[in-house]
């Protein structure tokens, strides 16, 4: 998964040099939110903190 | 103004190529395939240099800031919250400190200096390079501007290329010890 973020993103860089500002910037928020939604798989444990 | 601005934007782009070129560098010269949190900070690192790219090519606008601390702001949550889970005495950190810090804690400092360095270029932007046509901003955008953008898509390339040779199509290990690749060409 984080392997296609990448590749979407680096998509969305050469998008953007090519002068696709919406493509680019829908790619951007593609990517996104599939970085938020990978993050919320892995963040399970509560933080330990010493109290 | 605007000069020092784009070289500001240029430099924010090539110094976020220059930390995941770091980590590679670590990586693969200490052997520890980075963690799934690690890779997500590596996405974080990419998504806000994201806005500089947009700012190089398409002039200086809000909005490409606001994607750059969008960014950060991921990137501050995902590494903010691995240095909770190792944060009380006796937790073990994931790989080797460098210069005392793990690289979770370093990833943090990072993203909070990516958002001082993005308000400080916000402040000195003025006025949004709106009235200016694509040809005016394409045209400006060579040299040292097109190189720094070059780099970072060819690092984001090669760590698309790293995330699929640690995890392949499966969901990468919490403790990765080694690369999905290597078992597979065994």
């Amino acid at each position: 998964m984080t392997a296609l973020i990448f590749l979407m993103m680096a998509i969305a860089m050469m998008t953007a040099s090519a002068g696709y500002r919406g493509t680019s910037i829908g790619l951007f928020g593609v990517s996104f939110v599939a970085a938020v939604l990978w993050f919320d798989r892995y963040a399970i444990e509560m933080p330990r903190l010493p109290l | 103004m605007g000069s020092f601005v784009r070289l500001g934007n240029a430099l924010g782009a090539a110094g976020i190529a220059m930390v995941l070129l770091v980590a590679f560098g670590l990586q693969f010269g200490l052997n520890e395939p980075p963690c799934p949190l690690c890779t997500l900070q590596r996405v974080a690192f990419v998504l806000c240099s994201f806005g500089f790219v947009l700012n190089l090519r398409f002039g200086v606008q809000p909005l490409h800031y606001g994607l750059a601390l969008l960014g950060a702001l991921f990137g501050v949550v995902a590494s903010g919250y691995q240095v909770l889970q190792h944060i009380a005495p006796g937790a073990a950190a994931y790989g080797s400190p460098i210069l005392g810090m793990h690289l979770d804690t370093w990833s943090l400092m990072l993203f909070f200096a990516v958002i001082a360095v993005t308000a400080l270029l916000l402040m000195l932007s003025g006025r949004p390079d709106h009235d200016r046509s694509d040809h005016q901003t394409a045209m400006r955008f060579r040299g040292i501007l097109r190189f720094a953008v070059y780099l970072l898509i060819a690092v984001t390339l090669a760590n698309a290329a790293n995330s699929f040779a640690q995890c392949g199509p499966n969901e990468c290990a919490a403790n990765p010890t080694g690369y999905w690749i290597s078992q597979v060409l065994r």
